[in-house]
């Protein structure tokens, strides 16, 4: 196997504050392979993801661990490696008073990349017209999208995205999640962190899950949240739907009017109803919310098994 | 083009393109101008319309008094007496110090001008830096340039370098101006031009520490307000804290700075050895300050901030 884009083993930070010790984030073992994909890095607000990033950017010390990017131990090597890395961590932060093309210009200058990068970079996000003025008259949206072209700067093979479509509206959203698809796609490893399961679902092709500054669960998307495993039918009469689905071993319940039922296999309820003489007029998959996702996590966790 | 001085090529370019920075060097530049302006106003010679004005004033003085009768000695006329003196009185109304320029730098508007410009461009490098942190910019410049040393080195040389530049531009064209009147007016005596000038390169290198100290004292508290709260504290309170504690004036660093700009000073230890048998109970006595020992003292300090602001850079985490 080639060499991963991200890498750490057993990282751990604690914060020291006022109430005591906090661990942020604990024994993480976390892989992202290099060569383009989505990996998803999910977590609730508080989980640790925007400590994790910032460890592996070096703006954050690790209090015990090993990381590396591209193989190279962080952050000893990270100035071998940095200029193939872009990353935008919480909220974009830029000088207020400067223009977005200035905030870029000082930043491709420090890396000695050629002015035309920035310019090229302000097309890719579609900045041209406000990209002389200044940076605190921006649209959130627009303050993103400046972020994302500052790491276009680099031209990077891996990008680190800390939850991008924060505070976006849903118009701004989908703008920002076809641009992380469309850079995947391209052949660029992306780590986008998210606490939005279906952002995840379906952005990402695999992804890994931490609570509590632990990581719960990593690998591909369809097998960690793709299967689903309840459906939700809507019939006439629910009560004899269940009756039907019941005598065929499914477990079925009536749910806010409809048909809650246990199965990864929609064909066969479909099947079971249709030959009973019921016609479905809905069927949906209900797929867990995060939270219930966590807690099942959680709980597996702390049983000692397999979610 | 080597890393390094990318770097400062970049650094250089977000100072001159900070308003605020841009502000206080225009004050470097107003403010010597209008203070020169006023020296040079109220040391201007005295003209022929200048002396009629004063001579007229004398004598309108002169009006008011009475003939005055004495009964035994006569009368006395106390006008024409003032009249008399009106010459006199003419000169002292005149009376109008011409411009020197030993005079300005030792307690004119020369020190004045040093510090208001150091001041300016101390500040000039607290907010900066102070900037860099409150936008939280720093943490995406890192994300460029990651080695933090580097960073620290660079923004810490453009700001001193770039005070130690305008400082010794404004403050040179400061005592070329004024000695360029002085000769005009025939005031300007040999070796004054020099002596100013000197002290306004002294004063240029005491400015590029203020403006280093400003910016190291700013990334180790990461604020602009920090900075200004304790230096405005140790400059109002500084002195009569030191003085509280019993501490000589030796180590006053507001007697430091005026040995470092006047090239030495003296200073009045009540502490020292020496002991007068004519003024019993007097033991305070002068003592000299040199530049050389002002500038180590002085040095050290700013010395000792900077190795405290750069490791504090390069090891606390980045928000
Ligand atoms: N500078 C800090 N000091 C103290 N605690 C912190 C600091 N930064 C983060 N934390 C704590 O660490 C935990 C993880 O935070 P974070 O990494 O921001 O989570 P996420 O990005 O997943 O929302 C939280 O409990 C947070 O309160
Ligand atoms: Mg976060």
């Amino acid at each position: 196997m080639s060499t991963p884009a991200i890498e750490t083993v057993r990282l751990r930070k604690e914060f020291s504050t006022r109430a005591g010790l906090r661990v942020a984030v604990q024994d993480l073992d976390l892989s992202v392979p290099a060569g383009g994909g989505v990996h998803g890095f999910l977590g609730p607000n508080g989980s640790g993801k925007t400590t994790t990033i910032r460890m592996l950017l070096g703006l954050a010390r690790a209090t015990s661990g090993e990381m590396r990017l591209f193989g190279e131990s962080v952050p000893e090597r990270l100035p071998a490696v940095i200029g193939r890395v872009g990353a935008v961590v919480e909220s974009p932060k830029f000088s207020p008073n400067f223009s977005g093309r200035l905030n870029l210009r000082l930043l491709a200058d420090a890396i000695g990349a050629p002015r035309s990068r920035v310019d090229a970079a302000i097309e890719t996000v579609q900045m041209q017209g406000r990209d002389r003025d200044r940076y605190r008259s921006y649209s959130l949206g627009m303050k993103q999208r400046l972020a994302i072209a500052a790491t276009l700067l680099k031209d990077p093979e891996l990008l680190i995205l800390d939850e991008p479509t924060n505070g976006l509206d849903p118009a701004g959203i989908r703008e920002v999640r076809e641009t992380i698809r469309g850079l995947g796609d391209a052949g660029v490893t992306v780590l986008l962190s998210s606490h939005i399961l279906a952002e995840v679902q379906q952005v990402c092709t695999s992804a890994t899950i931490i609570g509590n500054g632990r990581m719960l669960a990593s690998g591909r998307v369809e097998d960690l949240l793709g299967a689903s495993t309840a459906f939700r039918a809507v019939v006439p009469d629910p009560e004899r739907a269940v009756a039907v689905l019941g005598a065929a071993g499914l477990s079925a319940v009536v749910e806010d009017g409809g048909v809650r039922v246990e199965t990864t296999d929609a064909a066969r309820i479909t099947r079971l109803l249709g030959e009973a003489g019921i016609w479905l007029s809905e069927l949906t998959t209900l797929r867990p919310d995060l939270e219930t996702y966590f807690l099942r996590l959680t709980e597996a966790e702390r049983l000692g098994r397999e979610p | 083009m080597s890393d390094l001085s990318r770097l400062l090529r970049v650094e250089l370019a977000r100072y001159v393109h900070r308003r605020a920075v841009l502000v206080l060097l225009g004050a470097c530049l107003v403010v010597p101008v209008l203070v020169g302006a006023m020296t040079l106003w109220d040391s201007r010679p005295v003209s022929a319309d200048d002396h009629a004005l004063a001579e007229a004033r004398a004598r309108a003085e002169c009006m008011d008094r009475p003939r005055v009768h004495n009964d035994t000695a006569g009368s006395i006329d106390l006008g024409g007496l003032c009249l008399a003196r009106v010459s006199e009185r003419t000169e002292e109304l005149l009376s109008r110090p011409p411009l020197d320029l030993d005079e300005e730098r030792e307690g004119g508007s020369g020190p004045a001008v040093a510090s208001l410009v150091a001041i300016a461009l101390l500040l000039a490098g607290t907010t900066f830096t102070g900037h860099d942190w409150a936008s939280r910019s720093v943490s995406n410049q890192l994300l460029f340039e990651p080695r933090r040393g580097r960073v620290w080195a660079a923004k810490a040389a453009v700001v001193s370098g770039a005070a130690l530049v305008v400082a010794a531009l404004v403050l040179s064209s400061y005592w070329l101006v004024l000695a360029t009147v002085a000769e005009a007016r025939e005031t300007l005596r040999p070796g004054q031009l020099v002596d100013a000038l000197q002290m306004g390169w002294r004063a240029s290198g005491v400015a590029a520490a203020a403006a280093l100290l400003g910016f190291a004292m700013t990334t180790l508290f990461r604020s602009t307000v920090a900075t200004i709260g304790i230096l405005l504290g140790f400059a109002v309170a500084g002195s009569l804290l030191l003085a509280g504690l019993g501490v000589s004036e030796r180590w006053n660093p507001a007697m430091n700075l005026v040995a470092l700009i006047d090239d030495g000073t003296t200073y009045y230890d009540d502490k020292c050895a020496y002991y007068d048998a004519g003024h019993p109970g007097d033991h305070s006595c002068a003592e000299v300050l040199s530049f050389t020992d002002a500038a180590l003292y002085l040095g050290t300090i700013v010395g000792l901030v900077c190795v405290a602001s750069d490791r504090s850079f390069r090891r606390r985490d980045v928000p």
